[in-house]
């Protein structure tokens, strides 16, 4: 680029580029007006150009600003029509519905269904959730619940006293959708205090640990031996480990005030009960004090005297 | 990247203008030319700001559409009797301890020699370099020569005020900015003759239609350049005049008729002055006719010889005259010339390469200001000084950024 400097040809005579008029007169022609009304168009079109070149890009910079989120390439899709739900459990659509709110209006393809399952599985009665689009329009949902084995009286400060459910994993939940029937007959669980945790969000507790070792005899009683089983009132162990010799579950019934088991071979423990019951001393007996069915060899009862 | 230039003649009969294309290798390359009849001017001088105005502006407007493009600057041509030259001279000691010749030496010689001012009233129109001097050699360029002292001359033409004004304020007022004023004799002269002309030494003489413009080369310079206030027009008037004819018929006359140089065929051959022997049409002796002509173009070149008293020697005039202009289309004028100049005379032609409804007399001057306005005229060791160009150009112009005229 060249810069065009002052010479000293022009600053030492008089040169005639001093004479140049410093601005036009009016056109003194037609072609000169011409000319002139060219200049103005091509200045306003090239003004008009700019103004375009720059609302386009604003235009983008500012819809690019707005619009953060990720390019949908499928479009928002065809709204929700119906919702396929299977639950091996209690929970139901009507639940569902509840829980996640309208889906009336909202499209398959604007919801996160991954989102949605992380957040079910979150549930402490949820053990696994699955969530998928049907296309066109059906939501689908498929949950395997947690099972109650036994129920547990806590006692809140903020929500006074509430009964807890306790899975087959050792899981506390308050459960939702069961039926009083359903849990009526769950036997409650007896522990020590300091064995129950708060969970790290403070709104519930940690497994138990011990119950993944009671639940096998507590599902075997009610689907073996459900004349036995519908009589246990209140369940608790110590140590219930099957390498644990001094491990034993201890169980309050009707018939039985004190039944205790060791954490092996249930069946077998169960069998001999049964044989037990049906002796002709023990059916007469009103109430037994005690069986201690926990030996492999032997059986250790104390007849309540008449 | 080619540029476009622009080039005005406002000639007495016709305002020319031409548009010129230069490629990298910077050939030309004649994009657009158009001609309009001036009445506007007389003897070389605006007389009529308007009809002025009008022509030139529609012959640059014919152009620009021709080429189908613009002109942001123009080269304009510079006549009329008004201008006046002179040599001025300057010098300057070498200021090198090794004495060894700078560009700053050059310069100081260059201001030195322009510093004379104009009279009250009068501007520099255009500077032309004559040879620079070297402890009283000539020399091509001194820059890195071992020498003492620098002589620099300049044969400088200046003119009137109010004449140069009009003339600007035509091209200003069709939104063009002059690039450089540029004497119409020099202008003709790069065209019509090459640089062996010009080293060999040759007077070129332009005949236009309300002045003559001529311009003495010598060892490659000008030497002398000047206006005479006589033309084509002149000899129409003449015939006019002495034939008591209109105007328009002592034209017809002239072109369909007239020599410069009486012939002894014509004795007793009579011409029509109208040609369709109506009422007012009548027969006039041709010798008349060229006997009008002869004493006028004798009277011109006569002037000019005694304009040119003492520069026309013969050792430093080998190229000879070279003629050109419209009038010098007048069979025999170039007889004439070299019996009144004293030196052989002859109607320049172009170089070749120019189209044939270019390569006429009366567009010596627009091309030649296209040809001129291309050449390297600055001082040894200078770059020929370049105006941007485009819209970047117009635009730091605008916000007065870069280039100050």
């Amino acid at each position: 680029m060249t810069k065009k400097k002052k010479t000293k040809q022009d600053s030492v005579s008089g040169s005639w580029k001093t004479l140049a008029p410093k601005s036009s007169r009016r056109p003194a022609s037609k072609a000169a007006f011409r000319k002139r009304l060219l200049g103005a168009g091509k200045f306003l079109i090239l003004i008009a150009v700019l103004t375009g070149v720059g609302g386009v890009f604003w235009f983008f910079q500012n819809r690019s600003q707005s619009d953060l989120g990720p390019i949908d390439l499928t479009g928002p899709g065809a709204p929700v029509s119906s919702l396929s739900f299977n639950s091996d459990g209690v929970l139901h659509k009507r639940w569902f519905a509840n829980w996640f709110g309208p889906l009336r209006g909202r499209s398959l393809m604007e919801l996160d269904i991954e989102k949605i399952q992380s957040e079910l599985v979150k549930e402490p009665q949820i053990s696994f959730a699955r969530v998928s689009r049907k296309f066109p329009a059906t939501l689908k949902i498929e949950l395997r619940e947690r099972k109650p084995v036994l129920r547990i009286c806590l006692r809140s400060k903020s929500k006074g006293e509430q009964t807890w459910l306790v899975s087959n994993d050792g899981s506390l939940y308050t459960g939702t959708c069961y039926s009083n029937a359903s849990i009526s007959h769950l036997p409650f669980l007896n522990i020590k205090s300091h064995l129950l945790k708060r969970n790290s969000a403070g709104d519930g507790y940690q497994k138990l640990e011990g119950i993944p070792a009671v639940a096998p005899l507590l599902e075997l009683a009610r689907s073996e031996y459900p004349g036995f089983y519908q009589n246990w009132q209140i369940v608790s162990y110590q140590r219930p480990y099957d390498d644990d010799p001094g491990a034993h579950i201890h169980i309050k019934s009707a018939k039985v005030r004190s039944l205790r088991f060791s954490p092996r071979n249930y069946d077998a423990q169960l069998r001999r009960l049964k044989y037990l019951l049906y002796e002709p001393d023990f059916r007469r007996t009103k109430v037994v004090d005690s069986i201690d069915l926990s030996h492999e060899q032997s059986v250790f009862a104390k007849l309540t005297p008449s | 990247m080619s540029k476009i230039i622009g080039a005005v003649e406002i000639g007495t009969s016709k305002a020319k203008a031409l548009i010129g294309e230069v490629g990298e290798s910077e050939s030309l390359n004649v994009v657009g030319m158009a001609s309009r009849p001036n009445e506007g001017m007389r003897k070389g001088e605006i007389v009529d700001f308007r009809k002025a105005a009008a022509a030139v502006h529609s012959a640059l407007e014919d152009a620009e559409k021709m080429s189908g493009t613009t002109v942001d600057e123009v080269y304009l041509a510079q006549t009329g009797s008004h201008l006046k030259g002179q040599m001025l001279r300057g010098a300057a000691s070498v200021a090198s301890s090794d004495s060894r010749v700078d560009v700053s030496d050059i310069q100081r010689a260059a201001d030195e020699a322009k510093r004379r001012q104009p009279d009250q009233g009068r501007t520099y129109v255009h500077h032309v370099r004559t040879p620079i001097l070297l402890d009283g050699r000539i020399v091509q360029d001194p820059v890195g020569m071992i020498g003492s002292k620098i002589d620099l001359g300049y044969w400088s033409i200046d003119g009137e005020d109010q004449a140069i004004k009009q003339a600007l304020h035509v091209i200003s007022n069709y939104s063009l900015e002059v690039k450089d004023l540029i004497l119409s004799s020099i202008a003709s002269s790069t065209m019509m003759a090459g640089p062996d002309l010009r080293r060999a030494g040759t007077l070129v003489i332009d005949m236009g239609a309300g002045v003559t413009d001529f311009a003495l080369y010598r060892q490659g310079f000008v030497v002398c350049t000047g206006v005479v206030p006589v033309g084509g027009d002149h000899v129409t008037g003449d015939l006019s005049m002495g034939l008591r004819v209109l105007e328009p018929y002592a034209e017809k006359l002239k072109l369909e008729h007239g020599k410069a140089i009486p012939d002894p065929m014509d004795e007793g051959e009579d011409v029509w002055i109208i040609g369709n022997k109506t009422i007012g049409d009548r027969a006039i002796p041709r010798k008349a006719i060229t006997d009008v002509i002869h004493v006028r173009i004798v009277e011109l070149f006569e002037i000019i010889s005694k304009e040119l008293e003492g520069l026309l020697d013969p050792d430093e005039l080998k190229g000879g005259i070279l003629l050109t202009g419209g009038a010098s289309l007048l069979p025999g004028v170039e007889q004439i010339a070299g019996k009144v100049l004293g030196f052989s005379a002859r109607r320049a032609s172009f170089t070749s390469g120019i189209a044939p409804e270019l390569a006429q007399p009366e567009n010596a001057t627009v091309l030649g200001l296209l040809h001129y306005g291309l050449e390297d005229n600055s001082l040894p060791g200078r770059k020929k000084e370049e105006t941007e160009g485009g819209f970047i150009g117009k635009f730091r112009k605008m916000v007065g950024l870069g280039a100050q005229i």
